[in-house]
């Protein structure tokens, strides 16, 4: 190995390593800061972030091949490490006085956000099932930690051992499979995995190895029937953590999704049926048990996992239209749901919690700006036009049609109908109840920044699509 | 491409809706929508003043690249078809600033927002000639209505707009598989003109005009997919029902002409006797209904499915007076049925009950009320002179040319009209007064006027002369039925 090559593979990972090592570096500096001064954190992980971001924006130029094919920096990539830093910096806005008021105002809680990212960005990159395997790792050892922020509270505690132990057990089925690929095929490198299976005929053991490959990458995007830990973690969790999670690690995990399904297994066609059907349930799932949730985290865990089903049907259709429709759904989910999130973390101040549904009644009466950006996000999630939430789910729509999925087309629609409901009740709530006592929301700077930001891309894809798909379609790797 | 006219009388409620976020007093607030619509009104009078009534071509047309990818354009334009549905909704938009005046007392910049919006979407659904467009204008209009009723209306106003809501909702969902299938299989377009001109296999016909059926029938309503109406329109408030009878009602009705004629004309030819079937039912169920309420917003509900039943009944019946009928007669019912919700309306301000048992002997009391009270209802039972006289003779002739029986049923159907709209007046306005209120109830004024007149004066005008209302509609009709007999039976 030359050292050209090595600037090379480093030069590739520039961004991973910013971010390590500013977080590195934040670990040791959160120790010296004196109290009153953690806003300077907040900053320079801010800081560490939009550095990442403009090396990747910088190296975004040519695919960079590195590692001896562990890692890539194509555009699929790099799209998915800018929905990450979106995420990532709303986050660390949003954190600031809810952290105050929780109590977890200590460097940690960024570090291990800075570190989790990390993870992420190596699982957006990576082109071989181990270098896969240590970014999954990474990333969900510092949820598992952030999960369980709040100490003193019961239920988080409670979440965080639940997510440790279940995420164990996908891990576990994560790595039987990889083992098993590696013994049939010989390699664990997904190129190499690709012409293992398109070559020869298929062998059913790989398709048992292929399934435990997908139990443990399900498992992570909160899909059926890996859904179960969801709920109680994302109640559990900080909101700000909820908020990260239901974004970032998810946006993560189909980032994998895609690279693993859409590059070997075109040819174990049989797997299709399994994911489609994974799908469709996963919708239904969420969009019903998400009707008798009283709990405003909650509403938002089964929704999420309603999202997830919808976008599973993206990598059903498959093909470059499919793989676009997914990221650009990806991407206006994080704007839609970090503003919804938003909103939960600026009500929890005082004796509010901002987390059981009847606390909203009447808000519209005594903040109508901000009652406005709910109902904007809300009718977003439930895709209604002409807020983005629609066109994600309409150019996912587009992709199963194209390749004749009409049946499933059908179902998806009807099945967002009912996830419908549960938004527009929310909203009936704001709307059409007076209010019980008088609101105080949170409202900083950065609330504001965030909930401004969150409001342009919801509206804003809504209304003028056309850059951002042709963003997605040009970022679809392999085209 | 000339002078953007359409998308001005898009832009202006548009507009002024986000000008009305920045002001204070309600008054301001209320004369500033007004003033928008009464500018928007003036500009769709300029579009159809300048509407060249010899061609069935889109006159006034605009095209700018939307989403180009996918083939997306923002693409506006109007024929014979629509150009009288932008004018109705101008029209109606003033009438129900007017009518809210003081009816809606609490948020009235939050109301007339949302009235602004929903003026602008529903302008947009009448003049867009892209699919996508069409769909998302469409749709929207949904969050507007929602809290229209939701949040001004009565009682149950909340378990009526969830209603209100999820049946729409649902219904435009299929429609919206509908058009990415047609997308595909129209060559990945979403230009209608040029997706009137595919000639699609007849197996996906069938299966497209079943998934925009569903769509259309909940707007209607038709039977059976109506019962989210009658909730709906008890339970908003006066704008949102002459609104939601006066305009949202014609889209379905529009989107049959629009969409399953000429893009699917061989399915509406093999399905046009079923269609008939549920419209016959429709006339004569909703009649009943009508005939047994005792609440007057009900009864003008329930009559309002009865005539849009005429609607569909001249639509498929397929042929040029059926047609044209039809046309006039959603132009007709807008105008009518407005008409009495705002009546309904004036009243139930007064007297805070809509309970027709409660009322007797108004003409004593309100004259001038009444008297105009008289016009609308024989309009609405469509005597001779009136203008629901002509739409419903022009129906009737053309659902009687289509299917005697079915024409039978609805001469039925219009007999019931006149026996609910009839005793709905004598309880109302004669015999001695019974009213709550009393000899103090005050009769119309200058303000009520000024929306009732514009509306008993298209009474009157259809109805003795609607001669130039007919030649707008007149060349895109027969256009029409030609392209839907010749490409519906040539396959």
């Amino acid at each position: 190995m030359s050292a050209a090559v090595l600037y090379q593979w480093v030069l590739a990972s520039l961004p991973e390593i910013v971010v390590v090592t500013g977080a590195c570096i934040l670990l040791i500096l959160g120790q010296l800061i004196r109290r009153g001064q953690e806003h300077l954190i907040v900053w320079a992980s801010v800081a560490v972030v939009l550095i990442a971001a403009l090396a990747t924006f910088l190296l975004a130029g040519e695919v960079r091949p590195a590692y001896s094919g562990m890692f890539i920096v194509d555009r699929f990539a790099v799209f998915f490490k800018f929905v990450f830093y979106l995420a990532t910096v709303l986050t660390f806005l949003l954190s600031r006085k809810y952290a105050d008021i929780e109590g977890i105002g200590i460097s940690e809680y960024y570090v291990l956000l800075l570190f989790s990212l990390s993870g992420m960005m190596i699982m957006a990159s990576a082109t071989d099932l181990l270098s896969i395997y240590v970014g999954l790792e990474l990333m969900v050892l510092c949820t598992y930690v952030l999960t369980g922020f709040l100490r003193r509270e019961r239920r988080s505690n409670e979440a965080a051992l639940k997510y440790v132990i279940l995420g164990a057990v996908s891990t576990g089925m994560f790595l039987y499979g990889v083992s098993l690929v590696y013994g049939l095929t010989g390699t664990t490198a997904l190129d190499g995995m690709a012409a293992a299976v398109t070559g020869g005929r298929r062998d059913p053991a790989l398709l048992l190895a292929v399934v435990f490959v997908v139990a443990g990458l399900v498992f992570k995007i909160g899909a059926v029937p890996f859904h179960m830990w969801l709920p109680d973690v994302y109640e559990g969790a900080p909101t700000t953590v909820t908020a990260f999670m239901s974004v970032a690690p998810k946006a993560a995990g189909f980032a994998v999704i895609l690279r693993v399904f859409l590059n070997p297994l075109v040819a174990a066609s049989d797997v299709w049926i399994i994911v489609a059907a994974i799908g469709v349930v996963t919708m239904a799932l969420g969009s019903f048990a998400a009707l008798v949730q009283d709990n405003f985290k909650r509403l938002l865990a089964y929704s999420s996992i309603a999202h997830a089903g919808f976008v599973i049907l993206g990598v059903v259709a498959g093909g470059p239209a499919g793989i676009a429709s997914v990221m650009l759904y990806l991407l206006i989910y994080a704007f839609m749901t970090l503003g919804i999130f938003a909103v939960v973390v600026m009500m929890r101040n005082g004796d509010f919690s901002g987390e059981a549904i009847p606390d909203y009644a009447g808000f519209a009466k005594s903040h109508p700006g901000l009652a406005f950006l709910m109902l904007l996000f809300l009718f977003s999630l439930a895709g209604i036009p002409p807020t983005a939430g629609f066109f994600a789910k309409f150019y996912v729509l587009v992709a199963l049609v194209e390749q004749g999925f009409v049946a499933l087309a059908v179902v998806a629609v009807l099945l967002s109908a009912v996830a419908a409901y549960f938004y527009i009740r929310v909203v009936m709530v704001i709307y059409m109840r007076e209010p019980e006592r008088s609101f105080d929301p949170a409202l900083t700077p950065s609330v504001r920044a965030t909930l401004a930001l969150t409001a342009a891309g919801t509206i804003g894809i809504g209304l003028f699509p056309a850059w951002f798909l042709r963003l997605a379609q040009t970022s679809v790797f392999g085209g | 491409m000339g002078f953007p006219l359409l998308s001005l009388i898009i832009l202006t409620p548009a507009t002024g809706a986000a000008v009305l976020i920045f002001l204070r007093s309600d008054d301001a607030v209320r004369w500033t929508a007004l003033g928008v619509t009464l500018v928007d009104l003036a500009l769709t009078v300029v579009l159809l003043a300048g509407f060249d009534t010899a061609t069935h071509e889109m006159q006034f047309t605009e095209a700018r690249p939307w989403v180009p990818a996918l083939g997306i354009t923002y693409a506006l334009g109007v024929d014979g078809i629509s150009a009288l549905f932008v004018f109705l909704t101008a029209l109606l938009g003033s009438v129900s600033v007017l009518a809210s005046w003081v009816a809606i007392e609490r948020r009235v910049k939050a109301f007339m927002i949302s009235l602004l919006a929903m003026q602008a979407l529903m302008l947009g659904v009448f003049t867009a000639l892209d699919l996508f467009l069409f769909y998302v204008c469409w749709e929207a209009m949904l969050i507007p209505m929602y809290l229209i009723i939701g949040v001004w209306g009565g009682e149950g106003r909340v378990y009526a707009a969830l209603k209100f809501f999820l049946y729409t909702l649902a219904g435009s969902l299929l429609f919206l598989v509908g058009v990415v299938v047609l997308y595909f299989q129209g060559g990945e377009t979403f230009d209608m003109l040029v997706l009137m001109q595919q000639d699609l296999p007849f197996g996906v016909q069938s299966w497209l005009f079943f998934a925009f059926l569903v769509a259309f029938a909940v707007k209607v309503p038709m039977v059976p997919v109506h019962t989210w109406l009658p909730d709906a329109h008890v339970q908003a408030p006066t704008a949102g029902s002459i609104i939601l009878a006066g305009v949202l009602l014609k889209m379905g009705a529009y989107g049959f002409l629009r969409f399953s004629l000429p893009m699917l004309p061989e399915a509406t030819l093999y399905y046009s006797t079923l269609m008939l079937a549920i419209s016959a039912l429709a006339i004569v169920y909703g009649g009943f209904l009508a005939l047994a309420q005792d609440d007057l917003k009900k009864l003008v509900a329930y009559s309002s499915i009865s005539h849009m039943g005429f609607v569909t009944l001249g639509i498929f019946a397929l042929n040029a007076r059926g047609l044209e009928g039809s046309i006039l007669q959603m132009f007709n019912h807008g105008i009518t049925t407005g008409a009495l919700f705002l009546f309904v309306g004036l009243i139930y301000e007064r007297t805070h009950t809509r309970s027709i048992a409660e009322y007797g002997g108004l003409m004593k009391v309100a004259p001038v009320y009444t008297a105009f009270l008289a016009l609308f209802t024989l309009s609405s039972m469509a005597l001779p002179g009136t203008n629901a006289f002509v739409g419903e003779l022009l129906v009737l002739s053309g659902a009687f040319g289509a299917n005697l029986a079915f024409g039978a049923v609805a001469i039925l159907g219009a007999t019931l009209s006149a026996a609910y709209l009839l005793g709905m007046y004598r309880k109302v306005a004669l015999g001695p007064v019974r009213v709550r209120a009393g000899p103090t109830l005050r009769d119309v004024n200058a303000r009520e006027m000024a929306a009732i007149l514009p509306l008993a004066a298209f009474v009157l005008w259809v109805g003795l002369y609607p001669k130039p209302f007919l030649d707008i509609i007149d060349t895109s009709v027969t256009h029409l039925l030609v392209e839907v007999q010749s490409r519906g039976r040539s396959q």
